[in-house]
């Protein structure tokens, strides 16, 4: 006779929570230490504009992170949105204009990424390294000498302006967060996601159309891209080319710190969105207590490196004697990956 | 005990003879059509651009190229391991600065600078070992981290000045000429890519390099210490950045604070075109060098054309994915040779 | 750190029996995760003799071998080595002591050459501490042509075929001088002619006085070359028999728990109904030159063959893994040559694939999610997006019951239930995907004799209500047993086809080697 059990509807959200207490301490900390912090509630939301970009790439490279690849030009592909937004107004364009140039630039750069990866099916690494380096090459080409700055102020609001106190920038973060935790968790898209993740053989052979679920979670990384590309510009009043380089940390962080697995499958949306604004909190406390930014990268790194960690430590899978655990952690293979 | 009835081999002598010779053709070819490739951009910028062919041309190429070889060197090591390094290029940097700055403010002269370069080199690489081998991080994420932390340091150390001067009697090295179109720096850093070929060929530890990146769980089984022998190659490739800053201080005669920067995809990108997988288990020495001079000759030739220095990563980019492309072909055209070599045999 | 029986040159039979003694496993208990493997399961191995291990899937017999392997860990018990009792042990450690597990799958390194992977972790080094290769291959060529693998000793591992990789593991046991050789199901993945050089070898071993072992579902193999036999069941050891007094009725009988009549292959009552699955002139080479197969509703047709026929590249081409350079295919009429494979379930074809470890399960997913993912765009949903998870957990649910899946809790990952049940897990996937046509490859590969039984009714029933059913199988004895007809393929072709009573084993068995 069978013996079968309904799963368990919730399962214990034991990193999210984590995530959450950690938040919550931290701003704690930093509204009673460090003045300014807070001012009462709206300069912590005044805050957020800062790193919201590194929030909307953190959410693409997580889809990306999920299916078991990886996208090193995310933070590439939103300088050269922010470039060719930044030319357009120049240009005597539109904010509307603008925007969806931005927001298309970085759809194709995502695009290209994902004909190359799905269809030829070349890693995702190799690509996307060379696509990063392609990419600031074209953004620094087309800024040219002075990139554009100076833009209307329709324009700026979109990095700069509140709406009943509360950002407009954080506003899209939200949005978009609430759509891809949605898309994810619940949709036939967001199920393949995460199956190719887990085996993308077995994804296959079950009939997922593997390819242009691969080919669409680039895209929609480098969209996402586009729009971070859009508020950056909005919020520095400038374009922002060679930023390249300096957002792509703090996003894996984020996505990794969120509890998403390096190899795809495990990791859940909405714990990359409290370590986006764990993440950035922190950084901005940092900066505003009169820490360096070299020091802020540094406790990026320091936190990437502990949170894998800690993950290893956390991980449900073994809940078996101490020596098996141990033993898993000495094994040599940690951090290779699943098999096949 | 063993009697000699006991042993007999009973291949026939000609398939001996047929599959041997097949095995080294099979070596072999990666880097000839390389070779093959580099002569066909050669002869085609040269019909464009005469000098092209001039020995001063070719000296130059090769001794930018000695930059990137160092560093594609310790790549394929880390590569052939199943590993990656995305911080090479920064390692470099910061070795290219702070000895670029001991020269030019305390005339340090070439042999300590060279041994200071190595020395950066492997206390830098050595972050990358401890991280990847004892701390168990993924190589793309370890990486990562210290190519931030490593660029932010470039900063820090440069603290705005940049190093300009460096004395004629290092620079020469770059432009001296041994033989035509062969730069004295040439003649300095190939006995490193021998022994780094060497080492991988004929070592034990060069071999465990290959056993683990093939298959680190049956490697680590065998006995094969793995944790170990990882740990040894990003510091052999930090060590190899570091020498290759000092080359760089060579060549360019300069350093800044974004030094390198670039540097890391054409490190891969070299050591990719030479025949290293990412997967680990194939490719070798002579492959990064290789490589290297085709990147550099390829880089050149654009520039011949009249493109602008912004567009070299992108060239670099394309380069990779057309390499990785042509990998693939290739290994698909073998796969399919071998199935039907399997069928045979029943 | 190399080995003294290889640093000396020793290799191959000519080895003197020191190495080999008695090795016994006492009272061993195992558990994973509060799941007890193995209780108090007490097996003698002896040189001189093969002795075999049977069981169910799941019964405990990969467990024990690997904890006598030193790979896993025993909880309590004793392994007794030559009368002494083992210190734990690693598997580099068995194998200093002379013990050596071919495991099921040999993992070599495909990139090494043949000489490197048998010299893995213990070079020959020469002068200055550098590889010594000429005396690696000399040695290498004499210990591998003894185990019968005739391949130059610079060959790249990969290039060889599953048989000679599994004679390498053997050279390996050997040239590390072990005596007590373990073999895990090493004949599942091979044709009837390999595994006949296998167990001569095996043979030939026993004459010169090595212990060995070895794992099998195969009882007829079993009866024919062992020399003891020990029968597991659920985790314990319920039976011991030796060559002589053994019968099959009695190995099945300890294995199940229970009588089990050997069925004969049941007549079909209704006629079959209208041709469902018609693959005409499929080329895809190098694998599939040329096979035209017709499946009506109803009936059970099958695929027999030798492993490495094509029959598995045959069945990806017609779901669309494949391209096929030309042919057609075409279900219920409708063509879906080369469509792929989403397209493919949607017109009513499946396939039930044969490596589940790769391309079936996803290991680390729930059941539940296991069994919906062919259907996962057929899933009730709310606003025509979001997937209604209840639903869906029923749908998996009554999926899993009606294939009597054996599980604690379907939001368990799918790699804690034995192989038996994630098949069945397969199954329910499939079956929820409500197809017209099913290919079946190998359905009962590393599944117990239970459970089998159960995979043959699910499969009739399933034709009965009008499935039109493909099975590929290398067991003969699953092909009489189901089908109304028979295809034989050889080579990429079809050779010939056999219908009714005229499926017999020796009929089969001809057209798969290629006889007319």
């Amino acid at each position: 006779m069978t013996t079968l059990a309904l799963p368990r509807r919730w399962r214990l959200p034991g990193w999210g929570v984590c995530l959450l207490v950690a938040l919550a301490a931290e701003l704690i900390y930093f509204t009673l230490t460090t003045r300014h912090f807070a001012d009462g509630g709206t300069g912590m939301l005044a805050l957020t504009e800062q790193f919201v970009p590194i929030g909307l790439l953190a959410l693409g490279l997580a889809m990306v992170i999920l299916t078991g690849n990886i996208d090193l030009s995310v933070a590439a592909n939103a300088s050269l949105a922010s470039v060719f937004a930044g030319t357009a107004l120049e240009h005597g364009y539109g904010t509307l204009i603008a925007v969806l140039l931005a927001i298309a630039v970085g759809t194709a750069v995502g695009l290209f990424n994902g004909l190359v990866i799905a269809v030829l099916g070349i890693d995702s690494l190799l690509v996307t390294l060379a696509t990063q380096f392609i990419v600031t090459s074209i953004e620094t080409s087309v800024a040219g000498y002075s990139p554009p700055y100076g833009f209307a102020s329709s324009f700026l609001r979109l990095g700069q302006g509140a709406i009943a106190d509360v950002p407009v920038a954080l506003l899209v973060f939200l949005l978009l967060a609430v759509a891809t935790i949605a898309v994810v968790d619940g949709t036939t898209f967001g199920r393949s996601i995460t199956l190719i993740g887990y085996s993308r053989r077995a994804a296959d052979y079950t009939g997922i159309t593997t390819r242009r679920a691969l080919c669409a979670v680039f895209t929609l990384s480098g969209a996402l891209a586009g729009v971070a590309g859009v508020l950056l510009a909005a919020y520095y009043n400038s374009a922002q080319p060679e930023t390249g380089s300096i957002l792509l940390l703090p996003a894996i962080t984020a996505v990794v710190l969120g509890g998403v697995d390096i190899f795809g499958g495990r990791g859940r949306i909405g714990e990359v969105v409290i370590a986006v604004f764990l993440l950035g909190f922190l950084s901005q406390g940092m900066l505003i207590e009169g820490d360096s930014s070299l020091a802020v990268t540094m406790v990026t790194g320091l936190l990437l490196i502990g949170a894998l960690v800690l993950k290893v430590m956390f991980e449900r899978n073994f809940r078996a004697s101490w020596a098996a655990r141990m033993r898993q952690l000495r094994s040599p293979l940690s951090h290779l990956g699943r098999p096949g | 005990m063993t009697t000699a009835r006991d042993i007999q081999t009973v291949l026939p002598p000609e398939e001996d003879r047929r599959q041997s010779r097949a095995m080294i053709e099979l070596l072999r070819r990666r880097e000839v059509q390389v070779v093959a490739a580099m002569i066909v951009i050669v002869a085609v910028s040269t019909a464009f651009h005469p000098y092209f062919w001039a020995s001063a041309n070719f000296g130059y190429i090769l001794a930018d190229s000695m930059v990137i070889a160092l560093l594609a060197l310790g790549e394929t090591f880390v590569m052939l391991g199943r590993g990656i390094d995305l911080s090479v290029g920064s390692v470099m940097g910061l070795s290219a600065i702070i000895v670029g700055f001991q020269i030019q403010n305390h005339n340090m002269t070439l042999l300590p600078a060279v041994l200071l370069g190595a020395v950066i080199g492997v206390v830098l690489g050595l972050g990358n070992a401890l991280l990847v081998a004892v701390v168990r991080l993924p190589p793309i994420i370890a990486t990562l981290g210290t190519l931030g932390v490593y660029s932010g340091l470039e900063f820090v150390v440069t603290n705005g000045n940049q190093v300009d001067t460096i004395p004629n009697s290092m620079t020469n090295l770059g432009s001296n000429q041994v033989l035509p179109g062969i730069p004295e720096i040439f003649v300095y850093t190939l006995p490193l890519v021998l022994i780094a070929a060497l080492v991988l060929r004929h070592t034990v530890f060069g071999r465990s390099i290959y056993a683990v990146g093939d298959d680190a769980e049956a490697a680590y089984k065998a006995g094969i210490g793995v944790q170990r022998v990882l740990f040894m190659t990003y510091l052999i490739a930090g060590l190899l950045a570091g020498l290759a800053g000092v080359v760089f201080l060579i060549y360019t005669s300069g350093a800044s604070s974004t030094t390198g920067v670039n540097d890391n995809l054409s490190a891969i990108a070299a050591a990719l075109i030479g025949g290293t997988a990412l997967t680990g288990g194939r490719g070798g020495a002579f492959g990064a060098l290789v490589g290297s001079v085709f990147l550099t000759v390829t880089l050149t030739a654009m520039s011949f054309a009249h493109m602008p220095d912004v567009w070299q990563p992108a060239g670099v980019g394309a380069l990779v994915l057309l390499a990785v492309l042509f990998d693939r072909r290739a290994r698909d055209a073998s796969v399919a040779r071998r199935s039907k070599r399997r069928r045979w045999r029943r | 750190m190399a080995d003294p029986a290889i640093r000396g040159g020793r290799s191959g039979l000519g080895l003197v029996v020191e190495n080999s003694t008695d090795y016994e496993a006492r009272a061993i208990t195992k558990s994973f995760a509060e799941v007890i493997v193995l209780r108090e399961a007490s097996v003698h191995f002896r040189p001189g003799e093969i002795h075999a291990l049977v069981g169910e899937n799941g019964a405990g017999k990969s467990t024990l071998l690997k904890v006598m392997a030193g790979v896993y860990s025993l909880d309590s018990g004793s392994l007794v080595l030559g009368g002494a009792t083992l210190p734990p042990l690693s598997p580099r450690e068995a194998q200093r002591r002379g013990i050596y597990l071919v495991p099921q799958e040999p993992r070599l390194m495909r990139d090494l050459s043949v000489a490197e992977n048998l010299y893995l972790g213990a070079l020959p080094t020469g002068r200055l501490g550098s590889v010594a290769w000429r005396s690696m291959n000399d040695t290498t060529g004499g210990l591998i042509s003894s185990v019968g693998l005739r391949v130059h000793p610079r060959t790249l591992a990969g290039e060889l075929s599953l048989a000679q990789q599994q004679l390498l593991e053997c050279a390996r046991a050997l040239s590390h001088g072990c005596g007590i050789i373990f073999f895990d199901e090493p004949t599942s993945p091979l044709t009837a002619h390999d595994a006949d050089k296998l167990f001569s070898l095996m043979d030939q071993m026993r004459g010169r006085g090595l212990t060995l072992g070895f794992i099998s579902h195969r009882l007829d193999e079993v009866e024919a070359i062992s020399d003891r036999i020990t029968v597991l069941r659920d985790a314990a050891v319920v039976a011991r028999e030796e060559r002589g007094t053994a019968t099959r009725e009695k190995l099945v009988a300890a294995m199940i728990g229970r009588q089990l009549t050997v069925s004969r292959r049941t007549g079909h009552t209704s006629a079959p109904g209208a041709v469902m699955l018609d693959a005409d002139e499929v080329f895809a080479p190098p694998a599939v030159r040329g096979m035209s197969v017709q499946v009506r509703a109803g009936e059970i047709v099958g695929l027999a063959g030798l492993v490495g026929s094509g029959r598995t590249e045959f069945a990806e081409t017609l779901f669309g893994l494949r391209a096929p350079s030309s042919g057609t295919v075409r279900v219920g009429g409708r063509d879906i040559t080369g469509r792929g494979p989403r397209r493919c379930i949607d017109s009513g074809l499946i396939y039930l694939a044969e490596d589940r470890g790769r391309t079936g399960i996803f290991a680390d997913v729930d059941i539940v999610r296991n069994a919906t993912s062919a259907i996962v765009g057929r899933l009730p949903r709310r606003a025509r997006t979001f997937i209604r998870p209840r639903q869906e957990e029923e749908l998996a649910r009554a999926g899993a019951q009606r294939m009597d899946v054996r599980a604690s809790s379907l939001g368990a990952p799918i790699k804690t239930l034995s192989g038996g049940n994630q098949q069945k897990v397969m199954l329910a996937r499939w079956v929820l995907a409500e197809p017209r046509v099913a290919i079946f490859d190998e359905p009962t590969r590393g599944v117990d004799v239970g459970a089998r039984e159960s995979i043959f009714m699910t499969i009739e029933s399933l034709t009965a209500n009008g499935l039109a059913a493909l099975v590929i199988s290398s067991e003969l004895e699953v092909l009489v047993r189901l089908c109304d007809r028979v295809y034989a393929v050889y080579e990429g072709r079809i050779v010939g086809e056999v219908a009714g009573a005229d499926i017999t084993l020796e009929a089969l068995g001809q057209l798969v080697v290629g006889a007319s």
